[in-house]
């Protein structure tokens, strides 16, 4: 089976994206097999067909797997595996042409993106404020550790930026409702 | 009845509402699934993805509780709490009909 490896970045909100991607793939004959590492995608060749494919993100899910993937099966939609948190589902395009998703109103998918919000988010804002910003502080005006602080530095404005950057996705979909 | 189940259900989603309508027999996701589909001939398909989040939600929220597991699917029923809030949403449906029907 001939199989290739693309690699891509997505940040925690663009699973929008990434559902595109992997569906754009299929489409040219390439069936997502699996993500592993830091967004290294795997395929193999097969016939091109229309397969939308889906994320979720729910820690119950995972914590009751069966069950949670039994709901997803008996509604016709392929388990394929778990990544950083992410549930990965596909389904082909039914023949009315119609490409389901498995969110049918905007409230749950607000929901998801609060708990995408709670999981990933939460953990490096507590990172940020307990670890990063106050040695950035410590080593400009203590240690005067000036180099390490400009490094320091950096990461803080990364942060920064994914936070603002969230943000404003967040409020974008949520004023969309 | 506390304020925070209030905001939240009353008026609640349409999502909400069938589930809380369905669940006054015990029934599980897929079940859920299959009655609404039917009974507004296939005009409402709810997702595997809403169905799943809203019914831990609405769990935790105490207006549905888990009953039993059978075959891998867990069947929840209305509670107390559920059946006065779908019945405060029935009136208010009923008002916006009644309203609605006076204009025309």
């Amino acid at each position: 089976m001939e199989t290739k490896k693309q690699f891509r970045w997505f940040s925690i909100f663009e699973y929008e994206k990434e559902q595109d991607y992997l569906r754009e793939m299929h489409k040219a004959g390439w069936k997502f097999t699996k993500v592993k590492g830091f967004g290294s995608y795997h395929f193999e060749k097969c016939e091109p067909e229309d397969v939308v494919y889906q994320l979720d993100y729910n820690k119950d899910g995972l914590e009751h797997k069966e069950e949670y993937v039994k709901m997803f099966s008996d509604c016709g939609w392929e388990y394929l595996m778990d990544y950083a948190g992410y549930s990965y589902f596909r389904k082909p395009v039914s023949e009315t042409g119609v490409a389901e998703e498995i969110f049918c109103d905007d409230e749950s998918k607000i929901m998801m993106m609060e708990r995408v919000l709670k999981g990933r988010m939460l953990p490096l804002l507590v990172i940020f404020l307990c670890v990063l910003l106050p040695q950035f502080i410590l080593n400009i005006f203590n240690y005067r550790n000036y180099v390490l602080a400009t490094f320091l530095g950096g990461i803080l404005a990364v942060y920064i930026i994914i936070f603002s950057w969230c943000a404003v996705k967040y409020n974008k979909i949520k004023n969309k409702k | 009845m506390d304020q925070h189940i209030r905001k939240v259900y009353v008026p609640m989603t349409e999502t909400a509402f069938y589930i809380l309508l369905c669940l006054r027999d015990p029934n599980h996701g897929y079940g859920i699934v299959q009655k609404v589909e039917k009974l507004t001939e296939g005009a409402i398909r709810l997702t595997p993805g809403t169905m799943y989040g809203s019914l831990s939600k609405m769990e935790k929220d105490g207006v549905i509780r888990f009953v039993r597991e059978e075959d891998k699917r867990k069947i929840y029923q209305i509670t107390e709490l559920g059946s006065e809030i779908l019945e405060i949403e029935f009136e208010r449906i009923e008002r916006l009909y009644k309203v609605a029907q006076g204009e025309m």
